[in-house]
């Protein structure tokens, strides 16, 4: 692997984890839904600093190069993460439909008090 | 008409999304009804966030209007009446259009067997018999209408002909049950459905239903494939559920 695309690969990941720190440090996203994002940067950091290892194990599963292994495991990786998005997100509609819903009907009481 | 019907508490829910040119007829003729024949039926008009003047037409008319403060849909907007019979502790509750779609004179029908304890939930169906001169739907619709019956019936076991009807009454358990939790999409199979394999008793009644007035359907179109993939798949994943 040449050296410029191990230091691009190694920047890129220094920079997504910088991104995520502070993210986190400005309180905008809880820790639990930042660790993938934690975890996948630091993988994207290991294929820059040791790419031996990864090339030897991409062979072993029968991947023709790295590259195709680790956009593979991307992949799969963000899928995840897109699906546990879709179920956060309807969480949050069921959530707010209920507010919705007893907002209005207290509404609905208190300005029949009122008159 | 049983001697008892008189003591229960009958709620009309209206839900109304821009009906500003049929609620006050719908509800007008609710209550001349409820002269004529001295019944009691109560109306909640549910105002889905309505854009034009239905909150207005109906406070101004003195109806019982609960304003939603945002839009939420039609299974929303419904379940919020559930809600409100819940919480005021009524018996039964009547899901009733406010297009004009569905005729009063058929509340008694449809509520009658719960009065009479023969049925937990009733569905006012067009299809059960067989009318020229009813308003039955588009053949369209009535292909769609066919899948999800028999979809349901896959996974319930029982044969619903009207499976979206909108024109429902159930008793009080069920009005509990809609409170906590009451389908957000396509709510009138997927309800039923869970309903039955809750092991509700389920039954139809026949009831004529008008072209509607005004305001356009919450289904809008059955050409759209994307509505019946949804149905069918959501019938077919609350079959695998375990209730009870």
């Amino acid at each position: 692997m040449s050296f410029n695309l191990r230091l691009g690969i190694i920047v890129t990941s220094i920079l997504l984890l910088f991104i995520i720190f502070i993210i986190l440090k400005k309180g905008r996203m809880p820790i639990k839904y930042s660790l993938i994002w934690f975890f996948s940067s630091i993988l994207i950091l290991l294929v820059g600093l040791t790419p031996q290892i990864f090339i030897n194990f991409s062979k072993k599963l029968g991947f023709v190069t790295m590259s195709n292994m680790v956009v593979g495991i991307f992949i799969i990786i963000l899928l995840l993460i897109t699906i546990s998005l879709t179920v956060i997100v309807s969480g949050q509609k069921k959530k707010t439909t209920l507010l919705i819903q007893e907002i209005s009907l207290l509404k609905e009481k208190v300005n029949k008090n009122e008159k | 008409m049983s001697k008892d019907s008189k003591n229960k508490k009958v709620l009309l829910i209206i839900p109304a999304y821009n009906e500003e040119a049929n609620i006050l007829k719908t509800v007008n003729t609710i209550k001349d009804y409820n002269k004529k024949n001295n019944t009691n039926y109560d109306i909640l008009v549910i105002n889905d966030g309505s854009k034009d003047n239905t909150s207005n037409i109906c406070h101004n008319n003195n109806i019982k209007t609960i304003d939603l403060v945002h839009n939420l849909g039609i299974g929303g907007a419904v379940q919020s009446g559930y809600k409100y019979a819940y919480y005021n502790n009524y018996d039964i509750a009547v899901q009733f259009d406010g297009d004009g779609q569905h005729d009063v004179n058929y509340v008694k029908n449809i509520i009658d067997p719960i009065i009479d304890n023969k049925a937990d939930f009733v569905i006012g169906s067009r299809f059960i018999k067989k009318q020229k001169d009813n308003f039955q739907s588009t053949t369209a619709r009535r292909i769609g209408i066919n899948m999800i019956s028999f979809f349901m019936r896959i996974v319930s076991h029982k044969k619903i002909y009207d499976t979206t009807s909108g024109f429902r009454a159930c008793n009080k358990q069920i009005i509990e049950n809609f409170a906590n939790d009451y389908p957000l999409e396509y709510p009138e199979p997927i309800s039923t459905v869970e309903l039955i394999k809750k092991g509700y008793k389920v039954c139809e009644v026949p009831v004529k239903m008008n072209d509607r007035e005004g305001g356009t359907s919450s289904i809008k179109s059955w050409k759209n494939l994307y509505y019946m993939i949804n149905v069918i798949l959501s019938i077919l994943i609350i079959g695998t559920r375990r209730y009870k």
